[in-house]
């Protein structure tokens, strides 16, 4: 079942676009990862799913009916939507008026919000704190108490905006694993932003990818600040963030003597080779095999070239190479793996 | 040096003694005070709260009007109602002039700008996130409201400390507006003035005692509110 779907919705901000989706819909009662760099519109996406903010242009539909922008209808869908922020605020009251704050807007009984209080509590492991102010709790029993405060209001979707990154290690692994608990048991959809693909594999059953406000297939990943310097007619020179170099051979048409900008080299344009091989078209690079992890049909590899490059190969091309973490490895692609970056 | 003295143990004994005519001064001046606050807490602060956490045209301005309107001298406010309530004005008829209503409303005028002004910067301050989680949870637009207001409810309540403060203290509108009649609407400023006037400082350096001793209690309140406020 579709929960939303969005057409050609923009934001803008201070005249600036900051969200452009063309298109995007997101299945219910399932995880979704937003994925994508700092500034990428993660949290704007997020805003716009939560009902907080109204986009400037284009349509959506949350259950297969329009989103319109009129106050009463937005808090009737707020009320089905509950985001929780990467650094959650709290009330300055108790643990448990915080939690039933949200309970007392929808004019719950006192008892039955004592019982739901006790139960979420339970749930986050924070019972002990019910009467403590909330200002007093760490980061991460308050990233806790913000899941327990929108999980008591049992919504339809739960949207997180970055929920592991300002907390400790075993809090990321309570936090993570409530979010698997409310997924099963509840089916509540949960949408959460991150920019580490490796926690969006390990938790997410679909991932969006977000660069630039604009939905993307390629990631954000393997995207750098990089220089070129054209080398007479027939070489460019690159520098990947000022670290790396690298040479393309057979520039396209065209190319300027200077070139500086953000580009994305395309993880799955990337061909890995034991040893260099000379002479063979294509820019090469050697670097360090840092990880190796299964993504869907493909293998994801990473390599450590002076900047992290990572590297999508089949499971065919990884049956015959059998690369191991720690070896050195050759990176080969073409100047068409290259694409250059919006700023 | 030893005149000083003299008067300030003088003064001590008259204030340790419960002179009636000295607590008659004070209780006017905290009775006035004290209406002419609750009346402008119930104007200035809505007003504030309005300016600062609605979407109002000409926001900017109306806040210059308000920070101008805190330099208002208080001889200026005396004389400006004194214009609408003295025997020709406006509201002659009503007999205002010389009582502790003309006091109370010349105060009022005084620091509802001064409640506002502060009840904006307590508001403004509040982190914005109060407000986005209060949506999100599914208040609406009143309910968030009050949210924000619990949430700067310590500045609030300095405001109005900053507001009795202030009028507890002044004298040019109870001197103008109240005439500083003897048992009805003497304030202790008024009667410092006048004791002073009269060269018989033993009742004025009393009054001075109290009025620090009630600045000093405020100032105490204030403390103790703004440090709730940064816990």
């Amino acid at each position: 079942m579709i929960l939303y779907a969005l057409d050609k919705v923009q934001q803008r901000c201070n005249g600036r676009v900051v969200l452009d989706i063309d298109h995007l819909e997101i299945e219910g009662g399932r995880i979704h990862a937003l994925l994508g760099p700092n500034g990428a519109g993660k949290t704007t996406l997020l805003n716009i799913l939560g009902f907080l903010e109204t986009p400037v242009s284009g349509t959506m539909l949350f259950n297969g009916r329009a989103v319109e922008p009129v106050p009463k209808r937005l808090l009737h869908l707020r009320r089905q939507v509950v985001l929780v922020d990467q650094h959650p605020i709290m009330f300055s009251t108790t643990v448990a008026s915080n939690i039933e704050f949200g309970l007392k807007i929808r004019k719950i009984g006192k008892s039955t919000r004592q019982r739901m209080v006790d139960e979420v509590l339970a749930t986050v492991g924070l019972s002990r704190y019910k009467t403590a102010r909330a200002h007093e709790l760490s980061g991460g029993e308050t990233q806790r108490l913000a899941l327990a405060r929108a999980l008591v209001l049992e919504p339809e979707v739960l949207l997180c905006d970055e929920p592991t990154a300002s907390v400790d290690t075993e809090n990321q692994a309570i936090i993570i694993s409530l979010l698997q608990q409310i997924n099963t048991e509840r089916g509540t959809t949960i949408i959460f932003t991150t920019h580490d693909r490796l926690q969006a594999a390990s938790l997410a059953q679909h991932t969006l990818m977000l660069e630039n406000g604009r939905l993307t297939t390629t990631a954000y990943e393997n995207s750098y600040t990089c220089t070129f310097h054209r080398n007479g007619s027939s070489q460019v020179r690159g520098i990947l963030q000022g670290i790396t170099e690298f040479f393309l051979p057979a520039p396209p048409p065209g190319w300027p003597p200077i070139r500086t900008g953000r580009m994305h080299i395309a993880p799955e344009q990337i061909t890995l080779e034991r040893h260099e091989l000379q002479p063979r078209t294509g820019s090469t690079m050697t670097g360090t095999i840092i990880l190796l992890m299964t993504e869907g049909e493909k293998i994801r590899v990473v390599v450590n070239v002076g900047v992290l490059m990572v590297v999508l190969i089949d499971q065919a091309r990884y049956a015959e190479l059998r690369p191991v973490i720690g070896e050195t490895i050759c990176l080969r692609f073409e100047a068409d793996a290259i694409s250059f970056l919006q700023e | 040096m030893s005149f000083f003295l003299e008067s300030f143990l003088a003064a001590c004994r008259l204030a340790w003694s419960l002179d009636p005519e000295l607590l008659t001064i004070v209780r006017v001046s905290l009775s006035v005070s004290c209406l002419a606050t609750v009346f402008a807490a119930l104007v200035g602060i809505p007003a504030g709260f309005a300016i600062a956490h609605g979407r109002l045209p000409g926001k900017r301005i109306i806040i210059t009007l308000l920070n101008t309107l805190l330099a208002l001298p208080t001889v200026v406010i005396g004389l400006f109602v004194y214009v609408f309530i003295s025997r020709r004005g406006i509201f002659g008829p009503l007999d205002l002039l010389y009582t502790q209503q003309a006091m109370i409303i010349g105060q009022f005028i005084l620091i509802v700008p001064l409640i506002a002004a502060l009840t904006i910067a307590a508001i403004s301050r509040v982190d914005e996130r109060y407000r986005k989680t209060a949506k999100t949870l599914g208040a609406n637009a009143w309910q968030t409201g009050l949210v924000v207001l619990r949430e700067g409810r310590f500045g609030i309540a300095a405001a109005v400390i900053s507001a009795f403060g202030r009028v507890i203290s002044e004298i040019g509108i109870s001197m103008m507006l109240g005439g500083n009649i003897k048992g009805f609407t003497r304030t202790m400023t008024t009667a410092m003035a006048l004791e002073y006037d009269k060269g018989s400082f033993t009742l004025a350096v009393a009054l001075g005692l109290v009025l620090m001793a009630i600045s000093l209690g405020i100032n105490v309140l204030f403390n103790l509110i703004q440090g709730r406020s940064s816990r």
